[in-house]
């Protein structure tokens, strides 16, 4: 997964430091990130620079599919498009292949991305822990991947 | 969040470089509102702040708290229940009440000190029975609430409450998603609106978490 929650604790949340809507961009949301385009396809579906991908959501584009760690899902007919004499990979139309739900605000040009569902497939079947990365109040990133040796004990609270 | 604490209690007790203690705040407020909290706790195990509610979304938790034990082998050994530290008590005579329990951190000091070897590790099968499965709409309900976190940063409130509004009604089954939203309004997080739901909740049946099944040693 790419990594998630930047640290910014001068903010009441990271996605203050994410221009919404600024001329002509694109704001991307996947887990904890928000990754702002400013080259995007027209139309109606999300049309991105193929070289986007893997800062939107850790998966990368090699001949076998879209691909991130062991996981590579093949690409659907006309995952890539060509506009305007450039080469777009459609991310809404890939997020409709792999079943993977997201909420647009097409005014403001927000895109939100829930998890693609085939990356929770080892936690559903095999009790895998998620591969999450966390920021701590430090700004240190932890990965729960490389916690493997030790015990790890995670635990939620709210103040509400 | 009257735990805070006690997990460094506990954290300290427990004392093994093979283990990690990692607290997450669920809490739209961020650091303004959960880093007192644990400021307060003096913790020296690891803190995180969580606006985005990731750690729910990505073990599917629909309440706090809750956690996972995740093992040498990165295998979760169990999951989402009442993860209390101790009885925590409030009021006096007739008004007192009690919540929590007195299983749960001995547990936890059990598991640490005998790994494998210790009762209160469940099979893959018995762990994977516990993972709650996430509805296409309850995902959908992730990327809305995260929308709305986006808009409201940006002190864009009428959409911000339209967005978990979404989150809410594709996912209702998320007492954290309620009561985050409860948090800005007037009756809050614990009023008449939260009460009236959990009521709803139980009586169709459904849990807040799994059930905490272990014996007291």
């Amino acid at each position: 997964m790419a990594e998630t929650m930047m640290a910014y604790p001068e903010l009441r949340h990271p996605f203050e430091a994410t221009p919404v809507h600024s001329e002509g961009s694109t704001t991307v949301l996947y887990g904890g990130n928000a990754v702002t385009l400013t080259d995007t396809g027209s139309g109606d579906k999300l049309l991105i620079d193929p070289a986007d991908l893997s800062r939107i959501n850790g998966f990368e584009l090699k001949p076998e599919g879209a691909c991130r760690g062991d996981l590579c899902i093949p690409l659907p007919d006309g995952a890539l498009v060509e506009q305007d004499g450039k080469g777009w990979f459609d991310l809404t139309g890939f997020a409709e292949h792999v079943g993977q739900p997201y909420v647009a605000d097409v005014e403001a040009r927000v895109w939100s991305f829930s998890d693609v569902p085939a990356t929770r497939d080892d936690m559903r079947v095999n009790a895998m822990a998620p591969d999450l990365a966390l920021t701590d109040r430090s700004g240190e990133v932890i990965r729960i991947a490389d916690l493997k040796g030790k015990k790890a004990l995670i635990v939620t609270w709210s103040s509400w | 969040m009257f735990d805070v604490p006690v997990w460094q209690q506990l954290y300290t007790e427990i004392n093994d470089e093979n283990f990690v203690m990692i607290v997450v705040a669920e809490d739209t407020g961020g650091e303004a509102t959960a880093g007192p909290i644990f400021d307060a706790a003096n913790p020296t195990y690891v803190q995180v702040i969580d606006p985005d509610h990731l750690v729910s979304s990505a073990f599917n938790f629909v309440n706090v708290p809750s956690a996972a034990w995740i093992d040498e082998e990165g295998r979760i050994v169990r999951i989402d229940e009442g993860t209390y530290s101790k009885i925590h008590t409030f009021g006096e005579g007739d008004q007192a009440f009690e919540f929590g329990n007195d299983v749960y951190a001995p547990a936890v000091k059990d598991w640490v000190a005998k790994g494998a070897d210790s009762v209160h590790v469940q099979s893959a099968a018995q762990v994977t029975g516990n993972i709650r499965q996430h509805s296409a709409d309850q995902l959908k309900a992730d990327a809305a609430f995260r929308l709305g976190n986006l808009f409201r940063a940006h002190g864009q409130e009428a959409k911000a409450e339209r967005y978990w509004e979404m989150a809410r009604s594709l996912n209702p089954d998320s007492i954290n998603f309620l009561r985050q939203d409860l948090t800005l309004s007037e009756e809050g997080s614990a009023g008449e609106t939260f009460f009236g739901v959990m009521g709803k909740y139980m009586s169709e049946g459904k849990d807040l978490y799994r059930p905490l099944d272990i014996e007291k040693s």
